[in-house]
Formats: C-alpha cells, sequence, structure tokens
C-alpha cells in the first residue's frame, strides 16, 4: 500500500529526533505524519516515543526512525540519548508562544555541538491553525510570509525564518492540527539527507551536509512533491 | 560494654560531622536508622531504641474452639524492635544497636526469598496495642502477651460481636539477661503511655482500610465500603474470573482473620505467597500501602492530604501547569480516566503532592503511576504512597534532573553486562542503546509497558521487596526475548521485538508442549519465575553496591550537560568572556552555593543535635535528615541559583586576592584542584574545620564589594543569578579596553547616575583604589621599567622588593590622585569659590586641634570618634588605614597590632577613619603646598564633584592608575586558575603576630559551634596553620619595614616638629616589635628559614596544646574505626588501644615533616 514504484528503490533509514518545548505539537506532528491522524489525548511520551514511517522520494525511499521525545523540561538531561547518532531533527515551537522559540534556539544550539557533525535540522513553528494565515486550508497558506499578523500568533514568520537562515536550518511553518505543511518538512529533511550519510553507517560522514542542505532547501521551497503523503509503515 | 562503644560511636558522630556530610560515605555507611527505617519501612521520625531477640508464637488459628494442646501454633524465632511509635518483629535478625556491624544492621538487603526485607513478622504502632501482659511463665523466662486493637473500627461491637471478633492475642518471649528484658519492658511501658493519644488517628486510618469491611459479619456489611480505588466504580482491569479474584479474596478473608488485619496484620510465609500469585483488586491498594510503609506515613498524619489541598486552594503552579496537559493522558484507555471523577481524582493527588514536595514537583510519568494507583486506592492512599515511591522506592527518579532514573539505567546496563555478556556485546555491536527501551520501564514501573494486569502483578511484588524487582523483571525480559534480540540490529527492530513479547504476555509460554500443565504456564508466568528464580542474586545490597558505583559518574555527566545548557543560555554579553572563563564562573558560582548550603546544613545539623543530646538520648538524632544532606548539588535536583551578598564575597574571594580578608581565619586548603567537574569534590574532600567559610579564606568586606554587588545585581533583589555574574564579569574582563573599565569604575562610584561625583565619592574611589591595590598590583605594569614586571608574583612572598616598589609608587599614584581630582573638581556652586580663603585657615587649625586632641584622648586605641559609617570589618580597614602610608599615626597603629592588645584588636576604624586619614594626608600636603583649592576641596560647606571626563583625564595623568585600568584591575580577577594556596595570602598576612597566633590556631581547631565539629580536623590543619605563621611573619616583617622606612621618609620631609616627638616614640615601639617579630628580616632567601625557626620557638606551647587537642580527636576517631571494624563487641577496649597507636603516628607524621 505504501509503494506505487514498481522497481525496489534503494531504500535507507534515517533517525530523526524531535525536540521542543512542552506542548508545542511534537507529538502530534508524527502522529500526523505517521498516521495522518489527530488525537487530543494520546498516551503521553515518557522518555521517548518511538515510531517508523516511510518517505518515497523519486530516486529512494527513506525510512524514518522518529524519537519523538517528552517535552517537559527535566526529561532535558535524557535527550542526548536520543538525539545521538541522530542524522536528522525537527526543532519545534508554538507559533503563538514567543518563549518556545527561544527553547527552539537553545535546542539548536545544543544541537549543533553535541549532536552529530552534519546533522538535518529543520525548525518548524506549528499551531499555524491558530494565526490568521493559513488558517486550515493547505492551498491559500503557501508563501503567506510576515504580511498578516495572526489572531493568536505572536512568532512572525519573519523573526523564525531570518534565525533560520543565519543557523543553516530548513524552516517551516505547520500545522499538525490541519495538516498543513506536515509532510513536506519530513520529504524535505529526506532531500536534505546527504547521499553519503546514508550509505555509511548512520551518524557517520557527511560533513558537508550543511551546506548541502543549504541548497536544497532553495529547491524545496517550489516543488512541493504531490504523492508525498505515504502509507503507514509500522 | 554496650554503654562504652555507644559512647564511642557518638564521640566519631561529635567529632567529624563531615562523615555524615559526605555524599558518598553516607551512602555506603548508612546510619542505624536508616537501616532500620527501610527494613520496617517507617517513617523517618523512627529509631532504633531497644531490640532483644525474642521468639513470637501466634495461637493456632482455631484456638477459641479449645485445640490448644494439640498444636502450639506458629512460633517464629527473631528479633523484637522498639522505637518510639512502633514494636516491631522480624524474623530477619538484623541488628541496629550502636556496636552492631554495618552488615549485622543491613542483612535485610540480602536475599528475601520472597519475604522482602522486614521478613515474617508484624510491625506494630504502639497505638495498635491494647494490652500487655507479663507472663508468669515456670521456666523464669521472661515472656509478653501482647493484645492488640485487631479490629478496632468495629467500635459498635457488641457482646455477640466479641465473639466473632477473636481478639489478637501473641506471646513474645524474651531472651536475653533479666536485666536486659527489664530494660525492654521499661521502654515498652514508656512508648505505650506516650503513644494512648495516637488511637484517635489509628481508628480513622484503619476506618479507610477495605479489610475492616471484609471482615465484617455479614449484618454489619450494610454500611457502605471504604473507597478502594476507580475499580469499585469503573471496574478493575481484567477479567474477575480469569484473575480468580474471589478465590484469591477468600484466601485473603482467611488469612486476614487469623493473623490480623492492616495496621495489625502478622506476616506469616502464607502472606508472601497470597502476594506472589497477585493480590485480589479489592485489597490490593490496603496490600501496596502496607506493604510499601505509606500507611504509616498516613497513620503520622491522617489528615495532611485533605490539609494541603485545603490550604493551597485555588493556588497556581507551575507545576499545576504541567500536570493539567498530561490528565487527559494518562492511561486514557482506563473508562475512569475518561470521566470527570477519574480525572479529578488525578489532578488532586498529583496537585497535593506538588505542593508538599515542590522540589520534584510534577513529572511526567507520575500521572501514568498516580493514575495506576488510583485504580485501586483512594487519593489519600494514593497521595502517600506517592511519596513513598518518591523518596525511598524510587529516589531521584522524578526529580528535576531525573537523576535516580539515569542512575538506575547506568545500574541496569552494568547488570546486563554482567548477567547476559553476549546480549550486552551485541547491544553495543549494534550500537542499540538499552536505556532507549528500558528507562520507560522503570519510569512508569511498567505500567505504560506491559498490559495493565500484569504490570499490577509486578507492582505487587515491588511493593514489598523494593526496587530490586524492577531490575529482575527487566532482566528477565531481555533473558527470554535473547535469541531475538540478537537478531535485532538497531533500535527500532529492538523495540518491535519487545513490543510484541508485551503484547502476548498473557499467551502460553510453551504452546506446543505435550505437556497440558506446561502448556497452561503464560507467558508472564514465566517471566516471574525467571525474574524471582534466575535472577534472584539480584539483591537490594547488589543495587546500591552498584548505584554507589555509578553515582558519580552520572551525577557528573548531568551537571556538565547543566553547564552546557546554562552557558549557552547565557546572554549576548557572555559571549564578551572565553567559554573557558565562562565554564569556571559556573563552577565557581555553583560551588560557593553549595558549599555555603553544605555549611550550614552541617552547622544547623550540629545545632539540632546538641539541642538534642541534652533533651533525650535518641542516637543518631541527625539521621531524619538524611535526604537533605543530598541536597544542593546541581546534579541532584532543584538547587540553590541565587547568590546573596554574603556568597558574593566569598566568590570574589576565590578568585581575586583584594577580596580576601586581612582577618586571622582558617587557613586555606587547595580547593582550586581538579576543576574538571570536580568541584564538588573539594568539600568533600576538605575536613577542614566548620568556620563560616569553611575551608576557604574569610572573604572581606568593604564598601567597593557592595558597590560591586549592587551594580551586578540588575534586578534588584539583592541577589544575583549565574546571568548576573556573567554580565557584571564581562563589564571588567570582557572588552579589555581602558576607557572601557575607567568608565566602569567611575559608574560604580556614581550613585544617582548623574554623572557627578562628589567628594564623598572621590574619597571612596581611592579608598577603593588602595582597597584593591593593598595585596600588591597585579598584570602588565610599567613596561618601562622591566624590573617590575615581575610584581605579578610579588605576593608570593619570594620577591617583593621590585614589586614593593610599584606598590610604594601606587600609593603615591593614588594621593596624587585624590589631590588631582580635587584640584580639577568643579564646584557645584560657583559663588562658594570666594568663601574659600576665608574659611581654610579656620578649618585647618580646627583640624590639627581635633585630631590631636584624639590621639590625646586614645594614645592606644587611635579610635577615631567621628565614624558615621558602620563598616565593621577592622581589619580590611586597619590595612586601607595605614596604606596611605605617609602617616605616622599608621605606625602607631602598627605597633599596638604587632604587640596584640586586645585594645588594638577593638579599634573601630571605619572607612570615615581612613577619610580622615586622607584629610589628614591632604592636609599636609596642602600646609607644605599652600594650596587654597586643596583645602577648599576638604570644606564639607563647599559641595563639589567630578565628572567622567575629568576622572578620565586624572587618571590618564598617571601612569600607574592608567596602568591599573588597563590591566591590572581586570587581571586581578584570577577567573580561571582561581588563586592557588601558594599565592594566596593568606589571612593575618600584617596583622598576624605570634602572641595573637594562639587564638587563631585555636579557633582554626575549635570551629564554629562549640569546638566540638573541628577538633578531628585540628591535626591535619595545624600544618597549614604552621605554614601560615611562617609566611605571615615575613610579610609582617617586611611590611613593617617598609611602612617604617616610609614613615622615616616622610617624617624628614614635611612633618611638623611637634608631632616629630611622636613619631619617634612609636617608632622606637614599633621597632620593638618589629624586632620581637622577625629578627632577620633582610635578605629574602635566608629570611623564611629564620622565619621558620622562630615560629617554632615562639610557638611551642601553642603546638603542643592544640597537637595534643588535635592528636586526641585523631586517636578518637581512630578507635572508632577499629570499633566499628570489629564486629559489635570488642568496643572498648580495643578501640583505646588503637587510640594510643593512633596519636603516636599522628604525631610524627604531622610535625616531623
Amino acid at each position: 500500500m505504501a509503494d506505487s514504484g514498481n522497481a525496489p528503490k534503494p531504500s535507507s533509514s534515517v533517525k530523526l529526533v524531535l525536540l521542543g518545548e512542552a506542548a508545542v505539537g511534537k507529538s502530534s506532528l508524527v502522529l500526523r505524519f505517521v498516521n495522518n491522524d489527530f488525537q487530543e489525548n494520546k498516551e503521553p511520551t515518557i522518555g521517548a516515543a518511538f515510531l517508523t514511517q516511510k518517505c518515497n522520494l523519486p530516486t529512494r525511499t527513506i525510512k524514518f526512525e522518529i524519537w519523538d521525545t517528552a517535552g517537559q523540561e527535566r526529561f532535558a538531561s535524557l535527550a542526548p540519548m536520543y538525539y545521538r547518532n541522530a542524522q536528522a531533527a525537527l526543532v519545534v515551537y508554538d507559533l503563538t508562544k514567543p518563549t518556545s522559540l527561544i527553547k527552539a534556539k537553545h535546542w539548536v544550539a545544543e544541537l549543533q555541538r553535541q549532536a552529530s557533525p552534519g546533522i538535518v535540522i529543520a525548525l518548524v513553528g506549528n499551531k499555524l491553525d491558530l494565526t490568521n494565515d493559513g488558517a486550515g486550508s493547505g492551498g491559500e497558506g503557501e508563501g503567506a510570509g510576515a504580511d498578516g499578523e495572526g489572531d493568536a500568533r505572536k512568532v512572525t514568520t519573519e523573526e523564525a525564518k531570518t534565525y533560520a537562515e543565519e543557523e543553516g536550518l530548513l524552516f517551516f511553518e505547520t500545522s499538525a492540527k490541519t495538516g498543513y505543511n506536515v509532510t513536506e518538512v519530513f520529504t524535505a529533511i529526506a532531500n536534505a539527507i546527504p547521499e553519503t550519510s546514508l550509505k555509511t553507517a548512520r551518524g557517520t560522514g557527511a560533513s558537508h551536509a550543511a551546506a548541502r542542505s543549504e541548497e536544497q532547501r532553495v529547491n524545496l521551497n517550489g516543488a512541493r512533491d504531490p504523492n508525498a503523503k505515504e502509507g503507514c509503515a509500522c | 560494654m554496650l554503654n562504652l562503644s555507644s559512647f564511642v560511636q557518638k564521640a566519631q558522630q561529635f567529632l567529624d560531622p563531615t562523615q555524615s556530610l559526605n555524599i558518598t560515605d553516607s551512602d555506603r555507611n548508612p546510619s542505624k536508622a536508616s537501616l532500620f527505617q527501610s527494613q520496617f519501612r517507617l517513617p523517618s521520625s523512627q529509631h532504633p531504641l531497644y531490640e532483644i531477640t525474642a521468639e513470637l508464637t501466634i495461637p493456632p488459628p482455631n484456638a477459641t474452639q479449645g485445640e490448644r494442646d494439640r498444636d502450639r501454633g506458629y512460633q517464629y524465632a527473631g528479633k523484637l524492635h522498639l522505637s518510639e511509635s512502633y514494636l516491631c518483629f522480624s524474623t530477619t535478625p538484623s541488628s541496629f544497636l550502636q556496636s552492631a556491624s554495618t552488615q549485622t544492621s543491613s542483612i535485610f538487603t540480602g536475599q528475601t526469598h520472597g519475604g522482602g526485607p522486614s521478613g515474617n513478622g508484624f510491625t506494630f504502632p504502639l497505638s495498635a496495642v491494647r494490652r500487655v501482659e507479663r507472663l508468669h511463665s515456670q521456666n523464669f523466662q521472661f515472656a509478653l502477651a501482647i493484645t492488640t486493637w485487631n479490629g478496632i473500627s468495629q467500635d459498635a461491637a457488641k457482646e455477640k460481636d466479641k465473639k466473632d471478633l477473636r481478639e489478637q492475642r501473641i506471646t513474645l518471649q524474651l531472651a536475653g539477661t533479666r536485666p536486659a528484658c527489664e530494660r525492654f519492658c521499661d521502654g515498652l511501658k514508656k512508648g505505650l503511655r506516650s503513644n494512648v493519644g495516637n488511637v484517635g488517628k489509628l481508628k480513622k486510618v484503619v476506618s479507610e482500610c477495605y479489610s475492616e469491611y471484609l471482615l465484617r459479619t455479614e449484618d454489619q456489611k450494610n454500611a457502605s465500603p471504604p473507597d478502594a480505588g476507580l475499580g469499585m466504580l469503573f471496574k478493575y482491569p481484567g477479567d474477575p474470573k480469569k484473575l480468580r479474584d474471589r478465590a484469591k479474596m477468600r484466601l485473603w478473608a482467611e488469612y486476614l482473620r487469623d493473623n490480623g488485619r492492616n495496621l495489625t496484620l502478622i506476616r506469616q510465609p502464607t502472606f508472601h505467597k497470597l502476594i506472589r500469585v497477585g493480590l485480589p483488586n479489592r485489597l490490593r491498594g490496603e496490600m501496596w500501602e502496607l506493604s510499601s510503609g505509606s500507611i504509616y506515613l498516613r497513620l503520622e498524619n491522617p489528615t495532611l492530604y485533605a490539609d494541603t489541598l485545603a490550604k493551597y486552594s485555588g493556588r497556581e503552579s507551575l507545576a499545576i501547569d504541567e500536570i493539567e496537559k498530561d490528565l487527559n493522558r494518562s492511561l486514557p484507555e482506563y473508562p475512569g480516566f475518561q470521566s470527570e471523577e477519574g480525572i479529578g481524582r488525578l489532578r488532586r493527588v498529583l496537585t497535593a503532592y506538588s505542593w508538599v514536595n515542590a522540589d520534584v514537583g510534577y513529572c511526567q510519568a507520575m500521572n501514568i503511576v498516580v493514575a495506576a494507583l488510583l485504580i485501586y486506592m483512594s487519593e489519600a492512599q494514593a497521595f502517600f504512597l506517592l511519596s513513598a515511591l518518591c523518596d525511598r522506592l524510587v529516589p531521584g527518579y522524578y526529580s528535576t534532573t531525573m537523576y535516580g532514573t539515569l542512575l538506575d539505567q547506568k545500574v541496569f546496563e552494568s547488570l546486563v553486562e554482567k548477567t547476559m555478556p553476549i546480549l550486552w556485546d551485541h547491544l553495543v555491536k549494534s550500537d542499540v542503546q538499552l536505556s532507549v527501551v528500558s528507562l520507560p520501564w522503570f519510569l512508569s514501573l511498567y505500567i505504560n509497558s506491559m498490559p495493565l494486569v500484569f504490570a499490577f502483578r509486578v507492582l505487587d511484588v515491588f511493593f514489598v521487596e523494593g526496587p530490586k524487582v524492577l531490575f529482575q523483571v527487566g532482566l528477565a525480559i531481555l533473558r527470554i526475548n535473547g535469541e531475538e534480540l540478537l537478531d535485532a540490529t538497531d533500535d527500532g527492530a529492538f523495540i518491535s521485538v519487545l513490543k510484541s513479547y508485551f503484547a502476548r504476555l498473557d499467551e502460553s509460554a510453551h504452546p506446543k508442549s505435550e505437556n497440558p500443565k506446561l502448556r497452561a504456564v503464560t507467558r508472564f508466568q514465566e517471566l516471574m519465575v525467571v525474574a524471582f528464580k534466575e535472577f534472584s542474586g539480584i539483591t537490594h545490597s547488589s543495587i546500591t553496591e552498584s548505584r554507589l558505583k555509578n553515582k558519580d559518574a552520572v551525577l557528573n555527566n548531568i551537571e556538565s550537560f547543566a553547564k552546557r545548557t546554562a552557558i549557552r543560555n547565557l546572554g549576548p554579553d557572555s559571549k564578551l568572556l572565553s567559554p573557558d572563563e565562562l565554564g569556571a564562573l559556573y563552577d565557581r558560582f555553583y560551588g560557593v552555593l553549595y558549599e555555603r548550603q553544605q555549611r550550614d546544613h552541617i552547622l544547623r545539623q550540629e545545632q539540632a543535635r546538641r539541642g538534642k543530646n541534652s533533651r533525650s538520648r535518641i542516637p543518631e538524632a541527625h539521621s531524619s535528615d538524611d535526604h537533605s544532606i543530598e541536597r544542593g548539588r546541581v546534579g541532584l535536583g532543584p538547587s540553590e541559583s541565587l547568590m546573596d551578598y554574603d556568597a558574593f564575597r566569598e566568590f570574589l574571594a576565590g578568585m581575586s586576592k583584594w577580596a580576601i580578608s586581612d582577618a586571622p581565619s582558617t587557613p586555606r586548603r587547595d580547593t582550586s584542584g581538579d576543576k574538571q567537574g570536580g568541584f564538588y569534590n573539594s568539600f568533600r574532600r576538605s575536613d577542614a574545620a566548620m568556620s563560616p567559610w569553611g575551608a576557604g579564606p574569610e572573604p572581606a568586606t568593604h564598601e567597593f564589594l557592595e558597590r560591586l554587588f549592587k551594580n551586578w545585581d540588575a534586578g534588584s533583589t539583592s541577589t544575583l543569578t549565574l546571568q548576573n555574574v556573567v554580565s557584571g564579569m564581562a563589564r571588567i574582563k570582557g572588552k579589555r579596553d581602558i576607557m572601557g573599565t575607567i568608565n566602569y569604575f567611575f559608574e560604580l562610584h556614581d550613585d544617582d547616575g548623574d554623572g557627578k561625583v562628589d567628594r564623598e565619592g572621590i574619597l571612596r574611589m581611592s579608598e577603593a583604589l588602595l582597597f584593591l591595590s593593598r595585596r600588591g598590583l597585579e598584570g602588565s605594569l610599567s613596561p618601562s621599567n622591566s624590573t617590575l614586571t615581575l610584581n605579578g608574583d610579588s605576593l608570593n612572598g619570594g620577591s617583593d622588593a621590585p614589586g614593593q616598589s610599584v606598590n610604594e609608587r601606587f600609593l603615591g599614584s593614588v594621593s596624587a590622585f585624590i589631590r588631582r581630582c580635587f584640584e580639577y573638581a568643579d564646584p557645584d556652586h560657583p559663588q562658594n569659590q570666594n568663601a574659600i580663603q576665608d574659611v581654610q585657615e579656620r578649618l585647618d587649625a580646627q583640624k590639627l586641634q581635633d585630631s590631636a586632641d584624639e590621639e590625646l584622648a586614645n594614645p592606644d586605641a587611635f579610635a577615631i570618634g567621628d565614624d558615621d559609617d558602620d563598616d565593621d570589618d577592622d581589619d580590611d580597614d586597619l590595612l586601607a588605614m595605614d596604606s596611605p602610608a605617609a602617616s605616622p599615626k599608621s605606625s602607631a597603629i602598627r605597633s599596638d597590632l604587632l604587640t596584640s592588645e586586645p585594645p588594638a584588636l577593638q579599634l573601630n576604624p571605619s572607612s570615615t577613619t581612613f577619610q580622615t586619614d586622607d584629610d589628614a594626608l591632604a592636609r599636609r600636603r596642602v600646609s607644605k603646598a599652600q594650596s587654597v583649592k586643596a583645602n577648599a576641596a576638604l570644606d564639607p560647606s563647599n559641595p563639589l564633584h567630578i565628572t567622567l571626563p575629568t576622572f578620565r583625564m586624572v587618571v590618564l595623568a598617571d601612569e600607574l592608575l592608567e596602568q591599573f585600568f588597563e590591566s591590572s584591575f581586570p587581571a586581578s580577577f584570577h577567573i580561571i586558575e582561581g588563586l592557588s594556596s601558594s599565592t594566596t595570602p593568606t589571612s593575618a598576612s600584617t596583622l598576624t603576630t605570634f602572641s595573637s597566633l594562639g587564638m587563631g590556631a585555636g579557633r582554626a581547631v575549635n570551629a564554629a559551634l562549640g569546638g566540638a565539629p573541628g577538633v578531628a580536623a585540628g591535626g591535619r590543619g595545624l600544618r597549614g596553620v604552621l605554614d601560615n605563621i611562617v609566611t605571615d611573619g615575613m610579610r609582617v616583617a617586611a611590611e613593617v619595614r617598609r611602612r617604617m622606612e616610609e614613615a622615616q621618609r616622610e617624617l624628614e620631609k614635611n612633618a611638623l616638629p611637634g608631632q616629630r616627638n611622636d613619631d619617634d616614640d612609636e617608632e622606637d615601639e614599633e621597632e620593638a616589635g618589629f624586632e620581637r617579630s622577625s629578627g632577620a628580616g633582610k635578605g629574602p632567601a635566608y629570611r623564611g628559614d629564620a622565619e621558620r625557626r622562630s615560629v617554632r620557638s615562639s610557638d611551642r606551647d601553642l603546638l603542643t596544646g592544640a597537637d595534643a587537642e588535635a592528636s586526641d580527636a585523631m586517636g578518637r576517631s581512630t578507635s572508632d574505626i577499629g570499633g566499628s571494624g570489629g564486629s559489635g563487641g570488642s568496643g572498648g577496649n580495643g578501640g583505646s588501644n588503637t587510640a594510643a597507636a593512633g596519636a603516636g603516628k599522628v604525631v610524627g607524621v604531622e610535625f616531623d615533616g
């Protein structure tokens, strides 16, 4: 059900870790991506939840091994255990909560210094559904920038985007509730993972990944894969 | 003998308070009281008071029907223990006597064979004892019959019920000498009397136990049963038929009828068997409460839960926000937690706990655990059980750093490595991190990992046997799945193997077996068998040992993570400092706070102990706060993160010479060693006497420090955060440009921020400059004069000569600074200019008169009266006062100090004194130069001020001042390297004289509180004192010589004839003092030896005094070691022998080298 291609494409697995302040919607993003579902009361994340999902790219299949970490502050000291060897990270903040962006920046700094070199980091502002722009339907929200201040929006697209560019991060604003931009995040990450790091053992090599992800990001902003949504692999 | 050995034990505690402080040590050698509490799961208020060997006889079940002759009932040999409010009997023969070896008192941590630490026996609250009778037995045996309030809640019991309600009456035969038995009985009598008042509490607690309802006669059952959890409303998880709940209930009813219920229950082997097969739903909560001991917490304060909720009703907190987020996500599959009822209970329990234990607050996973508890027990029961969990069963699991969780993961990994080496190798090879799998098992006690019914079975055993069960089950899971796990090569595969295993726990373990019995064994049963049979070697003591081994590494990890995070999250101005500097600042900041906290704790503990010792004879009274000993370390959870002024002083004293007081204080030991994350060790290692400043030097206090503190305290909260400290330091050391430092210094003294510094301010500035330079200048000074570049070392005591001339010149620079400031100052009121001339002469004359009078009035004390500033650090200002050096008066003071008469020490000079001195200084200059302007500057009626540009100009006009701001001021903060003991100008410096040394050393030995705590340290500390004496003596000599020469020069230059005579006298006096203190104070190379010799001879008395005291202490502590080593019996004699030997050795070691 997952694969529509006939020739077996090369498949490789990528370890991805989600980090961010509590209640920014990390688990919801994963749930949306993995099950295309949104749930109010999901069992809480103790330490970290582990899920997998495949992502089909034109040339290859990426199997994401997703570590969804607990957001509570005191679990932060466990995080190294989970981002160890990760090739990709999703650092999530809440568009309606400026402190969550600060926390996200801390995580980015932590990852840049402590995680495997060449880790692909995506900065994701979640809960776009609570703002005026991009409120729901996937189509119209595209490219909605700093022009309209939404109801609950407290972090401008500009601010986060500038920061992401400075640090060489992928950047998205999403809504796990509506599903807007969620798959795109994962697809972009899949594309940004350098081929070299896929062939070798996890977490090694790929020192030039950051530079690569930069150029990838340019490509990705325009071209969205219509077949991005995949079946559940687990 | 018993008395003697307990005396030894007491003496040991008394002498060595650091022993209880030392984290590792207190873990390794837990107090007898805490062992006693762990064995019987008693609250920390209980201490082992008496114990005696005894035989317990329980009447046979059918005794009432008169078959007593055929069956004597059950008998158990064991130990009977008495605490303040409990009478405990256990077949585990542990002993908590003071003389008992650690091994004997911790037997219960070994293999328990299913009985749990407290074994078979009972734990009766004394309030549950109804009657004690002394039996007149034939064999001169000492026997007691104890009747309990078993079934006390049936207060309506009528005559006919009493027949049903069989009285619980047990017999205890005490085995011991008659006096020992009598003593025990006396203690029991006392205890019973004082616990009569608690019967009310007992009734309340018992009435909430389901067993009371269960054992009622049918006609009383119409009363509503006590709350046995949400299960009563929403059904208990699992199929009751499959669980054979009714059968279990019947078995329990029978057991409870025969052996007592809830608080009066007697544990017999059947009890533990019944628990192993799984508890019946309605009794589960009560049994958890009983076996974990949380019921005793509830008994202690039955209304705590309700009271807490009432007290904090309506209040908000961070924890509450966090709780709220998780309420809907706690066991959502259980119907009870889809309802407001269940969620409400969960909310209340978690909230109440977050209030009583604010340090833990709320941690995710607690919601799951509490939700599980609430299915089987009432809110109050769950509340107390949660605190038993957090405090005793899984300590540190839910703390803010979760160090307990991480530690147990390390322990688990090491167990896997030891028991399943092949699997472990596989994990390492395929780079699978075990804890990503096992962490949730431990953190949520398997509740989230296994189907609920099985998780509860694990919990049943866990509450009886303790945390080792978590490890045993974990290991069994891996062992059973070993084959499949060996095929898994990444985290994902690993997880999915285990996931599918958990999902099939109810299936047959051997589905293909021919044997129907074997086929009937479920996977869960297999798991339990493997866990408790195959891993029976995993005991509480082996876990504890492994925890100890890994503890430091785990804590260091957490701390380095915390440090990394904290430093990274500092504001942008932190970028001005190097990463090394930030790291060192962080270490120093938390190091100081930690040490202060520890010292505080010891002092408080000591006070408490002294208070208690005088009141009662409870041994080891301090052990009740064993938990708090562990607080303070960053890795252990919430720690102090705010620095008050005193801590700030101590903080600065650790890295800046000028921030160390000149007062004699305890010698500084090298605490700056091992900086790599090991700054906590310094305190543990140091056995310094408990001065308020611990092992470090006493920090100075000075107006400048207060200014600095205020300036750094950006939020005006009277405390500094790490951020404040870093920002403050960044301004001084960050930019490295002279203008910045000059501006900063000016700003420090510009109180109202109007860009002007008035007369007072100018004087304060110069005072600050002198304060900062009084131990010499650092940094690169005077590149023009190459000999002077040495002066960074000038305080090492070795190469004073070149440095001194710079320091001398600096004094000149400061006085020039004052002069220039006044010269270029702008008057606040221009019209005053005219009055200057008139005022000047009158003022001048009057001032001279004043000072002369004062000299007459206080010929030796020299307290200048007008100190409106109550800065009370004598010593500082003494030094500051004589720093201007030009004044002959300061020489007078010095001579007084050198003879160290008490009056001299009572001097009350303050910054004002110093100012007056300055005035005098300036005045002399005035009289010499006849400068009208400068005199006007001194006139308080002529306000004036300088502005920043003026200040800058004045500073830049002087090469030395320029260099001071350019490099020596910023360089005086030794953030990274700190002050090593060799460069620390130790204590007393100029003030220590050999006659006053007796005092100083005495203080070092006798420590802060009543002398006791420091005695042990004295022996080792003495060496340090000696060294100090030597260096101090040298410094005194050099300093005095310098001052004298200066004074001489000054006198020759410009002193008035009248003063001259006085000075001569004083000079003589000083000369005398100087001669006495250091005979040959000239050649630097030679000086040291001479000093050493003179110190030794002059201090013989002191040394023998302290020597005696210290070696006595050493001897005694040595004897303790001997005493506790030889298990119990051989306390007294062998100990004192060792003491003598120990003393001899100590003397040899200490004073030969």
